[in-house]
This record gives structure tokens, sequence and C-alpha cells, in this order.
């Protein structure tokens, strides 16, 4: 069953990306989000590090080790999010 | 190549040869009754419009125009012209066209809504100097990416090329009969100016289907007083779709000349229409902004020979580059098209490649619409940077009629089939990211998918109330069959049903009507609703075509939709509206 922050983070993904037929079940939480799975790039990723930072005051370097890591599937974004905002 | 002598009958716009001419000399042919209309009504025609217009503003204005009939068209384009105005020629008469250019605009004239129209009694022409430098007018092409481009045209630029049209076919008072719009360059020259130019009539309306052509034809053939002979001047759709008996033996041999543009006509099509018509066709190549820049009868091949007076050569990627008198700008300019240039002329070898730049990469448009045409079932593709999107590619896809997605699993199946056939050339950031999936090519009046067409393919993108659009066939002005798909961001999804979304059948209602005010110009007041029926609930990712019919009632405009999907009826109904109140003013 998907946490309510990861459904948000499903619809966030969704909206800030204009997927055109991916709705919130068609993301398999454990699998990447870029170029496998969802097929996301660069260009996502920079797009989607700034709705992070407009929705929960994230920031992340969209080029770095770190961002890489976080970004890996939508289970290991939301342990991101879920960590930072109660920091 | 020796150039043919100008006939002495022609004369530049700037001599207003119409000025000139005898009062009771043949202007036009009433088609349609088999009549000759004189210049001295002409005359009359042009100084009601010059009295309507001095009623507005003096002169040295700037005037909207767009008139369906080529008779009333010519009548005022030479009232402004001789009042020392200029014309803006919108490329349609679409509510968003008309409303970008209005603003430069003094005011509408002809059939536009608001339009100023001449007062209907004949009034004296008054002729001022027409310099050759002026600007005649502007048009406006109809690209598929980006705004519509404005070309100005001045006097000199038009005569340069009505002159070199002359001395190739001379009209020698032949009848010119129109199936093109005058609004655009090649119908304007060819329809308009040159019968004006060498006293030559032209046909007093368009000539919309090839029953029309036979009959007017045939007619041609019995009036005592009629021209010796006709010219048609057409364009590959109305050729292409010629029926063998499309002139009936009575008037055959009355067409002398066919002419084409807008696109070149296939080998197989130029031998159909040569057959039927009983008359070579030559074709113009060219576009608004070059103006005609080669001809042929493809009688003697494939290859183009330049017009008088236009230099021609290719540069080492086989880029046509153009010196012409037609143009605005003097020296060698660069043109889109590739040539492969030849001892007598040249063949045109198609568009060079189109390069965008998606997220700072380099990218063939071209390329990779021929990776994506490559796969059976996709029998045309377009790939393009998206207005207000430039990192992000879409791509308009026709497909064979078994392979268009239903529903969305066969949708989703369908993408990622073409990306995972991309992915082994492209990275991930140069696939497009929205696609759309046609039974037929989405085209203007061109028969080219214009920015119109794309803004509408795409327009889902920015509402998420609205239906993704793919597509409208028209069958009259009161019947038309729009396909769309339910997109999954359309906000009258959320929380309707938890498990299970589907579009509201009020939403339904909405789009039916919002489609028909679009395409059948449906207007009026929401009154009543009947016969409303939603067998089948209709799901996000979901195809349907929504068919529309606009009758008459006593009480005002209904209009008729069905909603079909793959497995049956959506939704059906009756919409009844009131006659909107509308103040007229000024």
């Amino acid at each position: 069953m998907a946490s309510p922050l990861e459904h948000e983070l499903k619809q966030l993904i969704i909206e800030t990306l204009e997927l055109e037929d991916t709705t919130p079940e068609d993301i398999d939480p454990d699998e990447p989000l870029f170029v496998e799975g969802l097929g996301l790039d660069s260009i996502d990723a920079l797009e989607l590090g700034l709705a992070l930072q407009k929705t929960y005051g994230i920031q992340l370097e969209a080029e770095s080790e770190e961002a890489r890591r976080h970004f890996a599937s939508l289970r290991s974004l939301a342990a991101l999010v879920e960590a930072r905002r109660n920091a | 190549m020796s150039n043919p002598a100008r006939p002495p009958s022609d004369a530049p716009l700037t001599s207003q040869p119409w000025r000139h001419v005898a009062p009771s000399r043949m202007a036009a042919w009433d088609a349609a009754a088999g009549r000759p209309v004189a210049w001295a009504e002409l005359h009359g025609r042009i100084g009601a419009w010059q009295r309507r217009l001095d009623s507005l503003a003096g002169p040295g204005q700037q005037w909207l125009l767009h008139c369906r009939s080529p008779l009333e068209f010519a009548v005022a384009l030479i009232a402004l012209w001789a009042r020392g105005d200029s014309a803006v020629l919108p490329a349609d008469d679409r509510p968003e066209t008309l409303q970008a250019l209005a603003f430069r605009c003094r005011a509408a004239l002809g059939d536009l809504p608001d339009g100023v129209v001449a007062d209907p009694a004949p009034s004296p022409p008054r002729w001022e100097p027409m310099d050759p430098a002026r600007r005649a007018l502007s048009l406006y092409t109809s690209g598929s990416t980006g705004e519509p481009r404005r070309i100005d045209k001045t006097f000199a630029q038009l005569d340069a090329e009505l002159a070199a049209h002359a001395r190739l076919w001379p009209l020698e008072g032949r009848l010119v009969i129109s199936q093109v719009s005058h609004q655009h360059i090649y119908g304007l020259l060819f329809g308009i100016l040159r019968p004006l130019c060498e006293g030559a009539p032209l046909a007093g309306a368009a000539c919309r289907t090839p029953e029309t052509l036979g009959a007017w034809l045939g007619r041609l053939a019995d009036a005592p007083q009629a021209p010796p002979g006709a010219v048609l001047i057409s364009a590959p759709p109305p050729l292409e779709r010629l029926p063998e008996t499309a002139i009936p033996p009575a008037a055959a041999g009355r067409l002398t000349r066919v002419h084409s543009s807008g696109a070149p006509l296939s080998a197989a099509a130029s031998a159909h229409a040569r057959r039927v018509l009983g008359t070579p066709v030559e074709e113009v190549y060219g576009s608004s902004e070059t103006g005609g820049i080669a001809w042929r009868d493809q009688r003697r091949g494939e290859t183009w020979t330049p017009l008088p007076g236009v230099e021609v050569r290719a540069d080492d990627e086989g880029g046509l580059w153009l010196r012409s008198p037609f143009l605005g700008a003097p020296g060698w300019q660069p043109q889109a098209d590739r040539i492969a240039p030849g001892p007598t002329g040249f063949r045109l070898l198609g568009r060079a490649d189109r390069i965008a730049k998606v997220g700072g990469k380099r990218l063939s448009l071209t390329g990779l619409e021929h990776r994506l045409a490559r796969h059976p079932d996709v029998l045309r593709a377009h790939a393009l940077p998206l207005p207000g999107r430039p990192h992000r590619l879409g791509a308009v896809l026709q497909l064979a009629p078994s392979a268009l997605p239903w529903c969305r699993d066969t949708r989703r199946a369908r993408v990622a089939a073409l990306r995972d056939d991309l992915a082994a050339a492209y990275p991930a950031s140069l696939m497009p990211r929205h696609w759309r999936f046609v039974a037929s090519w989405p085209s203007n009046a061109q028969g080219k998918l214009g920015a119109a067409e794309v803004a509408r393919l795409f327009r889902d993108l920015d509402d998420p109330r609205r239906p993704r659009w793919l597509g409208v066939e028209t069958e009259g002005p009161a019947r038309c069959r729009v396909t769309l798909e339910v997109p999954e961001r359309l906000s009258y999804l959320v929380g309707h049903f938890p498990d299970q979304p589907v579009v509201p059948g009020v939403v339904l209602v909405q789009w039916a009507v919002a489609l028909a005010e679009e395409h059948l110009a449906l207007v009026g007041d929401f009154r009543d609703l009947a016969r409303l029926r939603f067998p089948q609930p209709l799901l996000p990712g979901e195809r349907a075509t929504l068919e529309l019919a606009v009758d008459t009632t006593a009480a005002g405009p209904r209009l008729a939709f069905t909603l079909t999907g793959q497995h049956g009826c959506h939704a059906r109904g009756r919409v009844q509206l009131a006659q909107r109140e509308v103040g007229h003013g000024g």
C-alpha cells in the first residue's frame, strides 16, 4: 500500500513532468524513475528538483551523486522528503 | 533561355489598367448565369467601396480584407489601392487569426465579423497614383512551427512577378477560373491580378467542385458572348480528386491551360488531371515569401525551369539559393529546400533537415520523423518542439486504422513500443514526450499541418479541462466529426469515483457544445437538454468520436451529439440554444 506521501509524490511527478499516460498506480515505488522504469531524463531531473524545492523546501544539486541516489526510485525519494521535512 | 515577349495587352498594376478600360468591355464572367459583367458595373462598385472607406478614414490606411467572392475581393482591393491604402490579407477567417491581425488595421472589410461592406448604390471611382515602392499588401504564411509569418509585398515586387507570368502564359482574353484562395499569394497573382492586368475576364465566383467546373465550362460553350476558352487555377487537392467524368463532352476543348501550386503534384496525379481536363498542367513552385521560383510540365519530366528573371543555384549540401526580383531582399538568399541542379533546370529533393535544439542538444527532426515512419503502422510522422515548451518534443503520428489506440492500455503499449525503438538511436531527453495519434492528417486549406492545427492537437496540455483533440472531419457547414481522447490529467476526473474515475456526463455535454462552437460556428445561449443518455462510462485514456450536427428550430439553433467509442455509445443527446441577442454597433 502506498503511503500518503508516496501518493503525493507520484501526483507531483505526473503534474510537474506532464506525463500523459501515467496515473499514480502506474508508478512502481521500487522501480527506477530514470532511463528504465518511467524513462525520465536529465531535464526531468532538473524540473523535479525545482518542484521538490517549491513544495517541500528541499534543495538538491541535480547533477550530484546525492541527487542520483535519492532519485533512484519513488521509495528513496519519499524517504528523502520524510527525513528533510522532519529535520 | 530567351524570354518570350510580354503580351501587348499586359500592363503593370501601378498603371492601373482598369482605369483606362472601356466601360462596356467585359471585366468578369458570371459563370453560373453564363453572362458577361462589364467594367462599368465594377467601376461603380469600386466607387461605392471608396465612398464607404472615405466615411471611415482618410487615405493612407491599412485594412484587413477577406472576401469569398473573387470579384468583390478584386473591387475592394482596387478601391483601397486607388485611395492610397494597403491591404492585410488574413490566411483564413478563423477568430484567432483575425484577432491577431485586427490591431494592425483600421477596420475589417468584407466577409468578416463586423466587416465593412460597400453600399449597393454605384458611385464614380477616383484614382490616386500608385507608387511602385509602396507596400501593396501583407500576407501571412501558415507554417507548422511558431506564429504565422507576415510577408509584405510592394507594387514593384508584384508587378515584376506578374510580368514574368504574362510572358510565359499570356491569357489572351480567356476566362480565369480559380479553385484556390486569393488570400494567398498564388491565388492572388494567378486568379485575380493576372486577369486584371491583362484585361482578361475572371470568373465572378469561386469554383469549389468538379461538378461546378464542368457546368461552367459547358455553359461557356453555349453562350454567345463568352470568352474564348478558359484557364484553371488549381492545386494538388482538387486535381488529385478529379472524377474521370469531370468535363462533359460539350465542354471538351474549352479549357486551354491548368496551373497547380501549393505542393508538387505527383506524376500520376499530373497525368490523371491532364487526361481528364484534356490540357497540360503547368505547375508553379514557390512560396509566399519568394513568390514563384520555377515551373514545369511533367510531360517533359520532373525538372523545374526557373521563371524569367529568377536565378537558382545549389550550395555544397544541395541547399537552394535564390536571387529573384520577386523577393523583398536583393542578392542571393538561402531557402529551406534542397535541389539537384541539371543542364535545363533542377530537381526538388525535399526540405532541408529541420534542426531543433532540445535541452541544449541539436536534433534533426527530419531524422527522427524518418525513424518513426519506419514502423509499418506509422503512415506519416511529424515531430516538433512544442510552443511554450521548447525543451519538450511532441509527435503527431498518422497510424493505420487498425493500429489506433482506443484505450489507455493500448495507447501506453503503443508509446512504449515507439520509445523502445527510438531508444536505440536517441537519448531519453530527445524522445517525444507528447504523442498524438491521428487517423487522418490534420491540415489547413493549403493541405498543410499549420500552426492552428498544432495548437489544437496540444492544447489539452495547457488546459486540463479540455479533451485531447485529434482531428475533425467536416461534412458541410452544419455537421462534423471530432476525434478526441480523455487525458489522464483531466481535472474533472478528480474525486468522481475513487476507484474508477470517469468523465462526468455534464462534462461531455460541455465538450459537445464547445466543439460545435469551434467547428460549426454554433452561437446561442443554453436553453434546454433533451434525450440525454450516457449508456457507457468514458474512462481516462479512451478515444472516442464525437458527431455533431446543428439545425435551426423556431426557438434557435439545436445541437445533436453522439459520442461513440470502441465499445459503442458513451453519450448522446440534444442541446437547445436560444438565439443570442447581438447588438451590431457601428
